[in-house]
């Protein structure tokens, strides 16, 4: 283990220790101990001292009463030796009586003295001793033989008033035994210095024979006599004299005392000063109870302190982990919201490059191709516009269930906005095969729909691209989708397209488009082109139609196939068309001027332009400004424009109306309007679409389908246009068919104003007819 | 024969019963100062000196009354208390006299000595300080 990592632990375990279900109880743990220790200590300490106390006071009693008795016993022996004296001395009876009255003798309240002749009778004595003779008595007996103070003892039992007898020996003339005297001690009187204050209950005070046999002994009240003990265990070994005595039991009693023993020097005695065990330490017991009561009440305040903080941290920690917990859910919630479709709940676009970019470097990985559809209903912006949001909410939804529906669960389905879907195609042996998902997805799309109680059918264009070959990362290979879906859109919808190189260039194209439109108009690179319309009787220029060309500096010329729907889509259509118009007035009034006749002039209008709401405002104004004829002024609408809202178109074309402009429905026959609903509108002129006359020779359907629309117009007192007009064949046929004019490349193709006049000032010249086929070749691309 | 016996035990039953019931005085030297109760009682339990007590026969009928009506004590209580006293070292007992004319005598020889006698026996040579009861 390194020293790092040894720190780490040393710290992870401290870290663990301020844990509260841990720090809590350890808290506790340590003060219990610390209360516990200091009380236990503190008893022991106590009974230490009080153990010395006791030991040191019985040392200090043993003392003075040891002062206490050897001055009584000598008081004794003086009184012995004194009667010895004289009755030796004097030899006869009536010594005690003249040793008393002379004051001699000590108190007779407890001593009493006599002297016993060889035989052991009491010849005299200063009260009655109790027997008539001592002959059979040890203490008289022993003075047979020897010359020194003999100490009787008691019979065992209650001291009452027994006296303890002391004896010497009485000489004759010629040293022979002569009996002795005896001095009698109350066995009380030896211990009536017994301090209850001091030795209590249960302690001893005593006065023993250095034969073992106590004369008596005192604990309380209460005197014995007469017991024996073993004398040597009693006294102290010489190396101990100074030292504390040690708690013993003592043999007589069974209490345990500090006993301590002395020997009496010049007597058969010793003396004994005990110290009950139990009553010296009984205020030391006392307080050391007093002490547990309190540690134990201080325990149990510790316990309830901690408990209670350690509920309360407790607490505290969860509702921590709530918070945590609850700012968890949320953050979870958030993340959700984050990376989550609101409407349909599949992933977003954040989501997505997520999952794309993970599935890529599996892909990578593994050596496997993905497929990235990118999918874009087509017709929504109309949908949500007529049926309202919550449809188009409700179809957004349905969209994603069937999309949901139709790949695997390996696939991913996810929304990036608006109507736009994305389907990660992540586990593909060949990227190919994408087609047959994108097939089924647009079988799926093109299911009716209900909504708000009525079917729909909505169609959906997807733009495939596949890793490894359109891009390697998450970013190009979205982008390249996103072009291959713009390019189905542009192949004319409800179909699939796969990403090409050649697609890219086209959107790089696009997107310079987009930014340099910006500047077109201030830059001045927009041209107006001429077109002529054709009458079809004498093939004589009728009028035209006025388009509008982009001169890029870079790109060249740039039809306006390519570059109005962008215009559209920003908004700069507005400002563009306003130029066209006001360019196509001033024209034809300067050709005017010129002397060339005055032909009508038609200007294309998108659907922004139409609605914009400073129309007629905008066009009274160019009218005025450039002095225009109105009536040689030509708006073309589409039809399917005009029938989108139909209220709507109506004011609006009357607004117009009031102005003097004519109204040319433009592409007339696709927006599959009704008679009735044309009828409405204050129509001067239909345009019929080429694809009515793709195919218009020989008995076919086509035929057919343009005769009857070319009735219609009629029939509503319309001129009739055909437009797109490319062959004689074509020509010839709708000349057959009464329409009015022709428009095309078989009779001009668009020109610039100057080469336009010149065709004018040509025809005005009596060159009545030069659309001749050939001439109309040459001018071909 | 019967009635006679049972007749002197009633007579020497009520004959004791009135000598314990005999009056005790103190008496002092003529020439001494009165003395009070409390006085006599220390002075014969050993806890105070000056004056020089003087004590009947212990265990006679006068010193067991006289105990009993000036300490409050008995006899063996007495003893205990001299015991310790003698014991100790720190006094003698009084010193004891056969009869209240030896007293009588010894008091009126000591003009600090106190003693007790009985009402019957004072004299002349003696001052009673303190009747017993």
């Amino acid at each position: 283990m390194t020293a790092q990592s040894l720190k780490e632990t040393l710290h992870r375990r401290v870290s663990r220790i301020a844990e509260p279900q841990i720090l809590f109880p350890l808290i506790a743990v340590v003060l219990l101990a610390a209360t516990w220790g200091a009380t236990l200590g503190l008893i022991r300490i106590k009974h230490a001292e009080a153990e010395h106390d006791a030991a040191t006071v019985s040392h200090e009693l043993l003392g003075t009463y040891e002062a206490q008795v050897v001055r009584v016993l000598h008081e004794i022996d003086q009184t012995l030796n004194l009667v010895k004296f004289w009755h030796e001395r004097a030899g006869m009876h009536g010594t005690l009586a003249e040793l008393k009255d002379r004051g001699l003798l000590p108190p007779d309240l407890v001593f009493s003295v006599g002297i016993a002749d060889r035989h052991g009778t009491i010849l005299e004595s200063t009260r009655p001793l109790g027997a008539v003779s001592v002959a059979d008595r040890d203490y008289f007996r022993d003075q047979r033989d020897g010359d020194s103070i003999r100490v009787g003892h008691l019979p065992r039992g209650a001291t009452g008033d027994g006296r303890v007898p002391f004896t010497r020996r009485l000489n004759a003339a010629n040293g022979d035994f002569d009996g002795a005297v005896i001095v009698a001690v109350d066995a009380s009187f030896f211990v009536s210095g017994y301090d209850a204050s001091k030795l209590g209950e249960h302690g001893v005070l005593g006065v023993l024979g250095t034969d073992g046999i106590f004369r008596v002994r005192r604990s309380g009240d209460s005197m014995f006599s007469g017991d024996a003990i073993n004398y040597s265990s009693l006294l102290p070994k010489p190396d101990e004299l100074d030292a504390d005595p040690p708690v013993s039991l003592s043999s007589w009693d069974g209490v345990r005392r500090w006993s301590s023993a002395r020997e009496i020097y010049g007597f058969p005695l010793a003396i004994l000063v005990g110290l009950a065990q139990d009553e010296q330490l009984a205020a030391v017991e006392r307080n050391s109870a007093v002490y547990l009561w309190r540690a134990a009440a201080g325990s149990l305040a510790i316990v309830v302190f901690t408990a209670l903080l350690g509920r309360m941290s407790w607490q505290l920690a969860q509702s921590r982990l709530r918070e945590s917990d609850s700012k968890l859910a949320h953050a979870q919630r958030v993340e959700y919201l984050a990376y989550h479709d609101g409407l349909t709940g599949l992933p977003n676009r954040s989501m997505f490059s997520k999952l794309l970019s993970q599935r890529i470097s599996e892909a990578r990985r593994y050596h496997r191709e993905l497929a990235v559809a990118f999918l874009d209903l087509d017709r929504f912006k109309q949908i949500n516009d007529t049926l309202g949001h919550e449809a188009g909410d409700q179809l957004l939804q349905e969209v994603a269930t069937r999309l949901h529906g139709c790949v695997r669960d390996s696939d991913t389905v996810a929304r990036l906005g608006g109507d736009e879907f994305v389907v990660l195609l992540p586990e593909l042996e060949d990227g190919k095969l994408a087609a047959t998902v994108a097939q089924k997805i647009l079988g799926v799309i093109g299911k009716p729909f209900t909504l708000i109680g009525h079917e729909f059918r909505v169609t959906a264009s997807i733009g495939i691209s596949v890793y490894p070959q359109d891009g390697q990362d998450e970013q190009t290979l979205t982008k390249n989708a996103d072009i291959a879906m713009y390019q189905a859109k542009t192949e004319g919808k409800n179909n699939f397209q796969f990403y090409s190189e050649q697609l890219n260039a086209n959107s790089l194209e696009r997107l310079t488009l987009e930014s340099s439109l910006r500047h077109a108009l201030e830059r001045d690179e927009f041209r107006l082109y001429y077109q002529a319309k054709r009458d079809i009787r004498s093939g004589c220029i009728a009028g035209m139609e006025a388009l509008l060309r982009w001169e890029h500096p870079d790109l060249g010329t740039v039809t306006p196939m390519q570059f109005i729907p962008v215009a559209e889509e920003t908004g700069l259509i507005v400002p563009i068309g306003k130029w066209v118009l006001k360019m196509a007035c001033l024209q034809s009034v300067a050709w005017q001027n010129e002397g060339l006749p005055p032909f009508g002039i038609a200007v294309n209008m998108t659907e922004r332009q139409f609605l914009d709401e400073s129309l007629l405002q905008d066009l009274a104004s160019i009218l005025q400004s450039t002095g225009m004829n109105p009536q040689l002024l030509e708006l073309e609408l589409t039809e399917s424009l005009l029938i989108h809202d139909v209220e709507n178109t109506l004011r609006i074309l009357t607004g117009l109306k009031s102005l003097g402009v004519r109204i040319a429905v433009d592409d007339f026959g696709t927006g599959y309007s009704s008679l009735a609903t044309l009828q409405r509108f204050p129509l001067d002129t239909v345009k019929i679409d080429r694809s009515f006359i793709g195919d218009l020779v020989g008995p076919s359907e086509d035929s057919g389908l343009a005769d009857a629309i070319i009735t219609m117009g009629k029939s509503l007192s319309l001129t009739v246009i055909v437009q797109g007009v490319e062959t004689k064949e074509q020509a010839d046929f709708l000349r057959a068919h009464a329409c009015d004019e022709l428009q095309g490349f078989y009779f001009n193709r668009p020109l610039p104003a100057n080469q336009f006049a010149q065709l004018m000032r040509a025809q005005t010249a009596n060159i009545t007819y030069v659309g001749t086929r050939a001439g109309l070749q040459n001018q071909q691309p | 024969m019967k009635a006679s016996a049972l007749c002197a035990l009633v007579f020497a039953v009520l004959a004791a019963t009135n000598i314990q019931a005999e009056d005790i005085v103190v008496i002092v030297n003529p020439a001494a100062k009165a003395i009070s109760k409390d006085q006599i009682a220390d002075l014969y339990l050993g806890r105070s000196g000056g004056l020089t007590p003087i004590d009947q026969t212990a265990g006679s009928a006068i010193y067991v009354q006289f105990y009993k009506q000036a300490t409050g004590r008995d006899v063996a209580q007495v003893k205990a208390i001299w015991s310790r006293i003698l014991f100790t070292g720190r006094g003698l007992p009084p010193k004891q006299l056969p009869d209240s004319a030896a007293v009588k005598q010894a008091i009126a020889a000591n003009p600090n000595a106190v003693g007790y006698i009985e009402k019957s026996a004072v004299d002349a040579s003696v001052k009673v300080v303190l009747p017993l009861d």
